[in-house]
C-alpha cells in the first residue's frame, strides 16, 4: 500500500521532470532550442513593434520603410524573414503553459474578447470558397528602382507615402 | 515578542489593504474619466481602424519578404511564396499541407487556432472545387468562438465568485486568529501570513480581471498604474504560493528534521514569505519593459512569465518532496504505535489531503496543459477551480474545522450564553461549558507543547504536532 501510494507520487513528479529532461536527452535537438529561442526571442520583440505599429495611427512609420527598403544595412528584415519562415509551420503554444498561469491566460482571454476596437466579426464571404486565397498579384519589385550610390546598389522607392496610401487602397479594394 | 510582531504585521496588512482601496479607486476614477473623453469624441477610433492597419502591416512585411530572397534552388515542385489577403505564406514543398495560427484581425478569430493552405502534389496552390480559385481554410478560425467566449465568460465567473467566497472565509478566519490570542503560536503565526497572501493575491487578481482585463480603453491608454498593478499582482501572487513552501518548510522541519529543536526563528520565513517573490517580479518587470513591452502587461503569449511561474513551480516541486517525506515520517511513526494497518493508512491519506491544498501540490500534479482545444478546456476548469477556490479550502480546513478552533469558539459562545442567556435552571448547559473550557485549555495547551517542545522530546511532540494537523476526527469521520 505504503509503496504503490509512494510510486504513484514519484510517477507523477517524473512526468514533471520528463518533459525537460526529454529535450536535454537529444543533443541534435539542442542546437535547434537554442536558435528556436533565438528567434523566438526576436519574435516577441518584433511582434511588439508591430503592435506598436498598430497604436500608432500611421500604419507604416517612416523609419521603418527606410530600414527595411536597405537589406544589407539593417538587421531588421532579418529579423522580420526569420518570423515569416518560422510562423508557416509553428505548431507550439506561445507563452507560458503552466497549470499556474490560466490567470494570466484568463485575463488575456477577457481582453481579446472585448477588444472593441477589432472588428467584430470576419467577413463570411472572404472564408467562403470564394473568399481569401485566391490572389496572385506580382510582386510590388518593379515600384523599386536600384540606384548605384557610394560603391553601393541601394533600392529606391519612389515616395514611400504614396506606396503606402497604394496599399491600403489595394487593401480596399480587396 | 510574539505579539508585537503579530500587532506589526496587523498593521502593515491594515496599509497594504488600504492601498488596495486606494488603487481599486484610482482605477474606477481613471476608467470614469475614460468614459468621460470617449463620450466627448466617439470617434476616436475609426471603425476599421485597428483590423486594417495590422492586415495592411503584415500584407507590407509580406511583400518585403516576397522580395527579398525569391532565388532558391529548385530540385522539386514548390508553391510559391505568396499573400493571400490576410496571411502570408511560405514556399512549400508539394504534397505539405502548410499551417498557421489564425491570425487577431477581427474578435471572433481565436489566434490559437490553425489556419490551413494545401500545397497539391503538382506544386500549385489547392484550389478549392466549387469556386475552382485558390483557397486557404480560414474555417476553423471563427468556428468555436462562442463557445470559446461562453467558456471564457464562464471562467470569468467562476473566478470572481471563488475569490469572493475565499476572501469571506478568510477574512472570517483572519479574524478568529486575531481575536483570540489563546490560539496564537508559531504554526497559526505561519496560518496567518499565509492566509493574508491569500486575501492580497484574492483582491488584487479581482481587481486585475474587472478593472484592467474588462477596461480596453485603460489598456489602450496604457498608464503606469496599470503596469505597477501587474507588478503587484505579480509580486502578491508569488507570495502566496512562497508563503506555502513556508508552511512545507515549517512542517517538514517540525516533524522530519527538528524533533529536538527550539522554537523557530520565523525571520526567515518572512523574508522568504515576502521578501523572496519580489525578486522573480522586479527581473519579470525589467525583462518585460526592454523584450515586451505591450500595453498594461496584460499578454500571456510571452515566454517572460516563466521567470515568475518557474521559481513558483520550483517552490511546488519543493513542497511535493517535503510532503512525500512528512507522510513518509508519519507512516514510520504511526506504526510504531501497532496501530492496525487500515486506520493507520486512512491517517495517512487523510493528511495527504488535508496537506495537498495547503502545500499546493495540486498544481504539481497536474503541471502543463494538454493541447487539444476540449482537454485544455477541461484543463482550465479545473485548475480554475483549484487555484481560486484554494483559499476557500484552506480557510475552512485549517480555521473552521480546526479542533483548537473549535473549541475556542464553543468556549466562547457557551460563555457569552451564561453572561447574556437565561440564567435560571440551565444547569446543564453551564456544566457541559464547564467540560468544554477544560477541554479546550488542554488543547491549547497542546499547541503551546508543540512550540516549545519542552516535556515531550522524543517523538511526542511530534504526535502533538500530528494531532493538531490531523485533529479531524471529528470533521472527517
Amino acid at each position: 500500500m505504503k509503496l504503490i501510494f509512494q510510486s504513484f507520487l514519484y510517477c507523477c513528479l517524473l512526468a514533471t521532470v520528463a518533459h525537460c529532461v526529454e529535450l536535454e536527452v537529444n543533443p541534435e535537438l539542442k542546437k535547434r532550442i537554442s536558435i528556436w529561442l533565438g528567434s523566438r526571442l526576436r519574435r516577441d520583440l518584433d511582434s511588439v513593434s508591430v503592435e506598436k505599429t498598430e497604436e500608432s495611427e500611421h500604419f507604416v512609420r517612416p523609419e521603418d520603410i527606410r530600414d527595411t527598403l536597405l537589406p544589407h544595412s539593417s538587421t531588421d528584415i532579418n529579423v522580420r524573414t526569420k518570423r515569416s519562415k518560422n510562423s508557416a509551420n509553428q505548431s507550439r503554444r506561445q507563452g507560458c503553459s503552466l497549470g499556474t498561469c490560466t490567470v494570466h491566460d484568463l485575463a488575456h482571454r477577457l481582453h481579446q474578447l472585448n477588444n472593441k476596437l477589432k472588428i467584430g466579426s470576419a467577413p463570411i464571404d472572404k472564408i467562403s470558397p470564394q473568399g481569401y486565397g485566391r490572389r496572385r498579384r506580382s510582386l510590388p519589385v518593379h515600384r523599386v528602382t536600384l540606384r548605384l550610390e557610394q560603391g553601393r546598389l541601394r533600392p529606391v522607392w519612389s515616395i514611400t507615402d504614396s506606396q503606402v496610401h497604394k496599399l491600403e487602397a489595394l487593401l480596399r479594394r480587396t | 515578542m510574539a505579539k508585537r510582531k503579530m500587532d506589526s504585521i496587523g498593521q502593515s496588512g491594515m496599509v497594504a489593504l488600504i492601498l488596495l482601496c486606494s488603487l481599486t479607486k484610482i482605477f474606477v476614477k481613471a476608467s470614469l474619466e475614460v468614459n468621460e473623453t470617449h463620450q466627448q469624441h466617439p470617434n476616436v477610433y475609426h471603425d476599421m481602424g485597428v483590423t486594417r492597419n495590422k492586415i495592411v502591416t503584415a500584407q507590407f512585411e509580406c511583400y518585403q519578404k516576397i522580395m527579398k530572397d525569391n532565388t532558391q534552388s529548385r530540385e522539386e515542385p514548390m508553391c510559391n511564396r505568396t499573400w493571400d489577403g490576410w496571411l502570408c505564406w511560405d514556399d512549400t514543398k508539394s504534397g505539405i499541407v502548410s499551417e498557421q495560427h489564425c491570425p487577431d484581425y477581427f474578435q471572433d478569430f481565436d489566434p490559437s487556432e490553425m489556419v490551413t493552405k494545401i500545397c497539391t502534389d503538382s506544386g500549385h496552390w489547392f484550389l478549392h472545387p466549387e469556386s475552382n480559385r485558390t483557397w486557404t481554410n480560414y474555417t476553423r478560425c471563427n468556428e468555436h468562438t462562442n463557445e470559446g467566449r461562453v467558456t471564457a465568460m464562464n471562467h470569468f465567473y467562476l473566478t470572481v465568485i471563488g475569490h469572493g467566497l475565499s476572501l469571506t472565509s478568510l477574512f472570517i478566519s483572519l479574524g478568529i486568529f486575531f481575536h483570540f490570542k489563546s490560539l496564537s503560536c508559531q504554526r497559526i503565526t505561519l496560518h496567518k501570513n499565509l492566509f493574508f497572501s491569500f486575501v492580497l493575491n484574492s483582491v488584487i487578481t479581482i481587481i486585475w480581471l474587472t478593472a484592467v482585463a474588462n477596461n480596453q480603453e485603460l489598456v489602450q491608454r496604457n498608464p503606469t498604474s496599470c503596469k505597477v498593478s501587474q507588478f503587484i499582482h505579480l509580486y502578491l501572487f508569488g507570495c502566496n504560493y512562497f508563503w506555502m513552501l513556508c508552511e512545507g518548510i515549517y512542517l517538514h522541519t517540525l516533524i522530519v528534521v527538528a524533533v529536538f529543536a527550539e522554537k523557530q526563528n520565523l525571520m526567515w520565513y518572512y523574508l522568504l514569505g515576502w521578501g523572496f517573490p519580489l525578486i522573480p517580479a522586479c527581473i519579470h518587470a525589467i525583462a518585460r519593459s526592454y523584450y515586451y513591452n505591450d500595453n498594461c502587461w496584460i499578454s500571456s503569449k510571452t515566454s517572460l512569465l516563466y521567470i515568475i511561474h518557474g521559481p513558483i513551480c520550483a517552490a511546488l516541486v519543493v513542497n511535493l518532496f517535503f510532503l512525500l517525506n512528512i507522510v513518509r515520517v508519519l507512516i514510520t511513526k504511526l506504526k510504531v504505535t501497532h496501530q492496525a494497518e487500515s486506520s493507520l493508512y486512512m491517517k495517512a491519506v487523510r493528511a495527504t489531503l488535508i496537506l495537498v491544498p495547503l502545500l499546493g501540490i495540486q498544481f504539481v500534479l497536474l503541471p502543463y496543459k494538454p493541447g487539444g482545444r476540449v482537454s485544455s478546456e477541461i484543463y482550465d476548469y479545473i485548475m480554475h477551480i483549484l487555484m481560486h477556490y484554494q483559499g476557500l479550502l484552506v480557510a475552512t480546513i485549517f480555521c473552521f474545522f480546526n479542533g483548537e478552533v473549535q473549541a475556542v469558539l464553543r468556549r466562547h459562545w457557551n460563555q457569552y450564553q451564561i453572561q447574556f442567556g437565561s440564567s435560571v435552571g440551565n444547569h446543564s448547559d453551564a456544566l457541559r461549558s464547564a467540560s468544554y473550557t477544560a477541554s479546550s485549555i488542554t488543547e491549547v495547551q497542546g499547541c503551546y507543547t508543540i512550540d516549545s517542545h519542552t516535556e515531550h522530546m522524543n517523538g511526542k511532540g511530534f504526535h502533538d504536532a500530528e494531532a493538531s494537523m490531523l485533529k479531524s476526527d471529528s470533521p472527517f469521520a
